[in-house]
């Protein structure tokens, strides 16, 4: 068969492929055409290909054949996963049942963020002037004007004249240091140990020195709510991050390749549910958080009933379901 | 297909074909990753012109949109606009699977937040460096998610082919030799009259016209690559 009888006896169906593909380049446009016809017509294609390239027929033919087939292989085997009954399964089972298969790795990351933060929270507290060997005297005075019982609106940086502003730069902080926590276990996990460990000895030394300066009372009424939520994203995106940096270094039967693929597929369902805890919990921070008008025994009531939320939902939320 | 320093991919589907997957490397990255950043600090400052004179909720909205530029403008636009940044669609590159499919959110969200560690040490130093040291050109993120930036197959056009009469040709010609016959007549008219006649020449045997060459025999060798298509006088 010469190339041009070849195109000649099958051009109709190339043709009706090659319409069905540019009226909607997605799912839709298998379902319009009726879906055996489409990935018949697909099949048979393939088959043209193949011969197409044994023939060594004309390279625009070869070409033409190459570029129908890829876009249908496209529409066929594609992975629309994002929508609305994505979002549920999401939320309803697979971020809190990824915590608790890496359970591990959240105890180490929660362990390596609180160990220094209690450690370095009583040095300061037994002495407070250590503050000043983390952060310059300026600082320092800002955060006693920040937590003091006066201040307008707790834990407001000076530089900040609203509630609102404070809401934007919790979420780009807090999120940033989130996913950087996450980025840097690629490293064989160092980088998510050192950001959990930093924070976790700067919040250690905050605390301590807002304790001894007799502030507790603002200061723990101000972190309890949201701490539920940010803490908790915090440890989970470092978990996450050392299971990549686990995977990497200790990949077992599979290539390194292959178990940081694996790795990285499962623990970047975890930065899901982190950011939306993060956002949650700027929310709650500058909003609820901070303001000066509640009694400290609702903020109190408020965070326990949110722990309580957080940590059920985590461990519990899902585990019957599949 | 072709091994050494040909740096095609290929991606085999269920169908047991092979498509072939032409990874971009670091310069057309880093054109469409400068486009980006530019188009990003555009909106950035166009957006504080507006919400500097809203006070503190403006700002609240400025910085949230920083952080998004920041962090989501690549997920946003490789999941919604078929795997391409603005960047990356002006100069023709898509983020694809390994496989050659679409890039899934699982493996987008991936490799935009395993940027931070590209990043590092400094100025995207461990992306320029797996980028180079890389058949695929692969930076860190992609490794991890099993992604693949590649060069977007431009739509087949179909060759104008030179328009000389069919001749039926002297010898039995193998399917090789038609097919080497067919992609001369293919590529003739992008060539120097000169430089088909030379090509011709060497092929003149098919037309019985061996050890000779010129324009006439040119003539007589593109009608034979006309036969073998399939036309016939």
């Amino acid at each position: 068969m010469t190339p041009l009888q070849f195109e000649k006896l099958y051009e109709a169906e190339w043709a009706e492929l090659e319409s069905a593909l540019d009226r909607k380049p997605s799912v839709i446009a298998i379902r319009s055409t009726s879906a055996a016809r489409f990935t018949s017509l697909y099949r048979r294609t393939c088959g043209h290909l193949a011969i197409a390239r044994s023939r060594s027929y004309p390279s625009h033919l070869v070409d033409r054949l190459e570029h129908i087939t890829a876009r249908c292989h496209q529409a066929i085997y594609q992975q629309r996963e994002v929508g609305g009954a994505w979002l549920v399964r999401v939320i309803a089972r697979d971020f809190p049942a990824a915590v608790r298969a890496h359970r591990g790795y959240v105890i180490v990351a929660t362990l390596v963020f609180m160990v220094p933060a209690v450690i370095v929270g009583l040095l300061v507290y037994a002495q407070p002037e250590l503050i000043l060997s983390v952060v310059d005297p300026e600082t320092a005075s800002e955060f006693d004007s920040m937590y003091s019982k006066s201040a307008e609106s707790i834990g407001r940086i000076r530089s900040a004249d609203t509630d609102w502003m404070m809401f934007g730069y919790y979420i780009r902080n807090n999120i940033g240091v989130a996913f950087q926590c996450f980025a840097g276990g690629l490293f064989a996990g160092l980088g998510s140990l050192f950001f959990l460990a930093y924070n976790g000895a700067f919040g250690g030394a905050l605390a301590g020195y807002l304790t001894s300066r007799g502030l507790s009372s603002t200061f723990y009424s101000f972190i309890a709510t949201h701490a539920a939520f940010e803490l908790t994203a915090i440890f989970l995106a470092g978990a996450a991050g050392l299971r990549i940096g686990h995977a990497w270094l200790a990949p077992g039967r599979h290539t390194r390749q292959q178990s940081l693929i694996t790795a990285s597929r499962e623990s970047v369902v975890l930065l899901y549910g982190v950011f939306v805890m993060l956002l949650v919990a700027a929310a709650v921070e500058a909003f609820w958080s901070s303001a000066t008008w509640l009694p400290v025994d609702v903020k109190y009531g408020v965070a326990g009933l949110c722990w309580v939320g957080v940590l059920s939902y985590l461990l519990l939320q899902g585990r019957h379901a599949r | 297909m072709s091994e050494g320093l040909d740096t095609v991919v290929a991606a085999e589907t269920p169908e047991g074909i092979l498509l072939e997957l032409r990874p971009a490397g670091l310069t057309a990255r880093f054109y469409a990753f400068g486009v980006d950043w530019t188009i990003r600090l555009m909106v950035l400052y166009a957006v504080a012109m507006v919400t500097g004179l809203m006070g503190g909720i403006g700002l609240a909205i400025w910085i949230i949109l920083l952080f998004a530029c920041e962090w989501l403008y690549p997920i946003v636009f490789e999941l919604a606009s078929s795997g391409a940044t603005p960047g990356k669609r002006i100069f023709n590159l898509k983020v694809v699977m390994d496989n050659g499919l679409p890039v899934t959110p699982a493996a987008s969200i991936t490799r935009n937040l395993l940027r931070a560690a590209d990043f590092l040490p400094f100025a995207f130093g461990f992306a320029i460096a797996s980028m180079l040291l890389r058949h695929d050109y692969k930076r860190l993120g992609d490794l991890a998610a099993s992604t693949i930036v590649v060069h977007e197959p431009k739509p087949a056009t179909h060759a104008g082919i030179a328009e000389v009469s069919p001749l039926t040709p002297v010898i039995a010609l193998a399917p090789r030799t038609q097919a080497a016959l067919i992609s001369l007549a293919l590529r003739a008219p992008r060539l120097t009259a000169e430089r088909v006649d030379e090509l011709a020449a060497m092929a003149a045997a098919v037309s019985g016209d061996a050890q000779r060459s010129g324009p006439r025999v040119t003539r007589r060798v593109l009608g034979v690559a006309q036969w073998a298509l399939g036309r016939r006088s």
